[in-house]
């Protein structure tokens, strides 16, 4: 069985499993988020084994490298990250609230990365720029905090949604008062805050060490690096407010907004910006 | 301590709005940056704009904002604010550092929630002895006070943790300490060696003229190799360093792995073709043949054997529909000649026949006794390096890893506290648990009901 092949299951097991969140949103039965959790699980662990198919398939085609070199494969990824850590903020929180606004996003980055004509899915040999060791820990740790950034968004809207009707205390029952509360999500858009922080200014060093001994410099104000630092600094200003202007809540929810926003700019705007991070434009 | 006067400077400067204003307007500053014409591209640019806004343009010096006085006094605003704001907090988290086990918070021990209360059936210095165990296993080490109310314990962890942000703060201004340090005395610099070539003076970044260096650098041989699909596969420049007229250092340059040399550093960062051909040719001299000599227009051989000089007038990858060929003058005491060597002389001479003898000028063996013939003609390569010098890099990879590090104390540990009280209440104990934290009461509470939960199944057992 082919890894492309699974890949496009998995696409399609994130639909149902968003679509079962959106039953469980509606009918407010515990049975669909069962099933919805189920297959985001099933979806992970194959979506998993996909990824180290094709790792193994590049070494059999003597190219030899981790499936984290182009556009294609950074967007199986995230996809990747994003469940991950969805899941596992939805075991440690047992709330499957937020599964309605994260796992539809993994869906999209596997269909748009599947669908679209500019994404290559082939397995290509790394050009002499990519031939480093730090491609993996620079990748990873991006798109992990590009990921809890994304978990974080989930929960800003979630938050939103839940405040815009915290009013009409007439019905609480179905969706909304399914949804976990305002101080939780709050929380859990701090925590995945934080955890995204750390993740990218983890990845902003890498690429920097990378720089440094690819280009000869750890900061050369490409596009792509200023993006992350404008997205590094939306974040900070954000845990600023946060820790000493005691800003939450509706504030905080629509931040995690705009930061995700930003996050979308770094990872796809930038390419069509000219600059040296040139090898995810097709 | 110092400046213990509402000196209204100093609290302009402390106060952590203005960190969030200037930390917006760098993030403008960035986004217009990015979406301005890089400064290469900026000359045309601004040929489009009108004269007043080619007057704004390079009022804000657009063209590289990066480098611009306008950021620069942002990123010096910036440092000041977060130097004050971190004197201006230090005492307050030092107090904190400091503060006394006891007495314990007032009021810290009212309107605890139930589970925060154990009651247990036990004797005082058996739950005395229970508790006091747990707490040293838990938090390391466990103070003790006796009260009119009865005994008090206190266990913490993460004290350290107050220094979390100043860490961070620190690790900022080390990287934009690293930086000026490497914008002042740091140096970057391109060059373009042929292969065969040996340079000794570097060509400034950003057109700042030219450096020389204290040694020469010769391009050996440049190779660039592709995988089946046309995409580059390796960019490799065999270099040797050469001092004091000896090659001191030898080595294969290739992207991802510079070489440094007497504190440079060497990158591998393009490649071209130079406009001339070189030609690869021997010559013989009565049935001796010669090395490979490779030559380019311009270029002059010495003939020892004839004490004589060869000058390449012309190297042409195809002429008249013959080939390959090259054109040399020759010089001697005795002689001045010219003639072309084509690769494909046999060939010719085939065809032709008594080409030669009608043509002078086709023979390559004009210049008795010597006869030449042409291997080959090559592309030549040039290599193009990146040398750079940046004695701050070293500040600003310590101030990334106190960042990460301060980060994870920021995000991850807190300052939490607890407390608990023991008292006789008839014949029974009761004890109360109570705790604080500087951050993250959520964790705080996790951690408080775990104590109670623990220090329930320490007494049963």
């Amino acid at each position: 069985m082919n890894h492309l092949m699974i890949l496009s299951g998995v696409t399609f097991a994130y639909f149902a499993s968003f679509v079962l969140y959106l039953f469980r949103m509606i009918f407010g039965k515990e049975f669909w988020g069962r099933a919805a959790s189920f297959l985001a699980w099933a979806g992970l662990a194959a979506q998993t084994l996909a990824l180290l198919l094709r790792w193994k398939a590049s070494y059999d085609r003597g190219m030899g490298h981790v499936p984290l070199s182009n556009l294609f494969e950074s967007m199986i990824f995230f996809a990747w990250a994003i469940i991950l850590i969805y899941l596992v903020v939805e075991w440690r929180t047992k709330n499957r609230s937020i599964g309605v606004f994260a796992v539809p996003i993994a869906f999209l980055a596997m269909a748009y990365a599947s669908i679209s004509p500019d994404i290559s899915n082939r397995i290509e040999p790394l050009i002499p720029a990519l031939q480093s060791n730090w491609l993996t820990s620079h990748v990873v740790t991006c798109f992990m905090g590009y990921a809890a950034f994304t978990v974080a968004f989930g929960c800003g809207l979630l938050y939103l949604l839940k405040n815009m009707e915290k009013g009409d205390k007439e019905k609480p029952s179905g969706f909304l008062g399914k949804l976990p509360s305002l101080v939780m999500l709050d929380a859990l858009i701090y925590q995945s805050i934080a955890l995204g922080f750390i993740f990218l200014t983890i990845g902003i060093m890498t690429g920097s060490i990378w720089a440094h001994y690819a280009w000869g410099s750890y900061w050369s104000w490409d596009p792509k690096e200023t993006w992350s630092l404008i997205t590094w600094l939306i974040y900070a200003i954000m845990l600023h407010a946060r820790y000493v202007r005691g800003w939450r809540g509706k504030r905080l929810a629509v931040l995690a907004l705009i930061g995700f926003v930003s996050i979308l700019f770094t990872y796809l705007g930038v390419n069509y910006l000219p600059g040296l991070h040139s090898y995810l434009k097709s | 301590m110092l400046l213990k006067k509402p000196n209204p400077l100093w609290s302009f400067f402390s106060s952590v709005k203005l960190t969030i204003v200037l930390l917006v307007l760098i993030v403008l500053i960035f986004i217009i940056a990015t979406f301005l014409p890089p400064q290469e591209a900026a000359q045309e640019f601004v040929q489009q704009l009108s004269l007043g806004t080619a007057k704004v343009f390079f009022f804000f010096r657009l063209s590289d904002l990066y480098h611009s006085p306008l950021f620069y006094a942002l990123m010096g605003l910036l440092s000041l604010n977060l130097i004050i704001c971190s004197i201006n907090r230090f005492p307050a988290s030092l107090q904190q550092y400091k503060a006394p086990y006891f007495p314990e918070p007032a009021g810290i021990f009212d309107n605890l929630p139930q589970n925060q209360i154990i009651i247990a059936n036990k004797e005082k210095s058996t739950v005395s002895l229970a508790v006091e165990s747990y707490l040293k296993a838990k938090y390391g080490s466990v103070r003790k006070i006796d009260t009119k109310k009865g005994h008090v314990f206190y266990g913490e962890r993460g004290r350290f943790s107050l220094f979390g942000v100043y860490a961070v703060h620190l690790s900022v201004l080390l990287m934009i300490a690293g930086a000026i340090i490497g914008s002042i005395f740091g140096l970057a610099a391109d060059i373009n060696i042929k292969e065969g070539e040996t340079i000794n003076v570097v060509n400034l970044a950003g057109g700042k003229g030219t450096h020389p260096l204290d040694f020469s650098v010769r391009c050996d041989k440049f190779t660039v190799e592709f995988y089946e699909n046309g995409a580059p596969k390796t960019y490799r420049s065999d270099l040797s360093f050469i001092k004091n007229g000896q090659v001191a250092h030898r080595g294969s340059l290739l992207v991802n792995h510079p070489i440094t040399f007497e504190g440079l550093r060497f990158y591998q960062s393009s490649y071209g073709t130079a406009p001339e051909i070189k030609a690869i040719i021997t010559y013989t001299i009565s049935r001796n043949k010669s090395r490979e000599i490779v030559l380019a227009a311009g270029d002059t051989l010495d003939l020892p054997e004839s004490k004589a000089k060869a000058v390449v007038l012309r190297v042409e990858e195809n002429i008249m529909e013959l080939g390959p060929a090259v054109k040399l003058r020759i010089t001697s005491p005795q002689k001045d000649v010219q003639f072309w060597v084509f690769k494909n002389i046999d060939e010719i001479k085939t065809a032709n026949p008594g080409l030669l003898s009608q043509v002078p000028i086709f023979n390559p063996g004009l210049f008795k006794p010597l006869v030449f013939s042409l291997n080959r003609i090559e592309q030549q390569y040039y290599t193009g390096l990146r040398v750079v010098s940046d004695p701050g890099v070293l500040l600003v990879a310590v101030g990334g890893a106190l960042m990460v590090a301060g980060l994870m104390i920021v995000f991850f540990w807190s300052h939490q506290r607890f407390w608990v009280r023991m008292e006789q209440e008839g014949t029974k104990i009761r004890i109360s648990v109570a705790g604080r934290s500087n951050r993250n009461s959520a964790v705080l509470q996790q951690q408080i009901d775990n104590l109670c939960k623990r220090i329930g199944q320490e007494l049963k057992a």
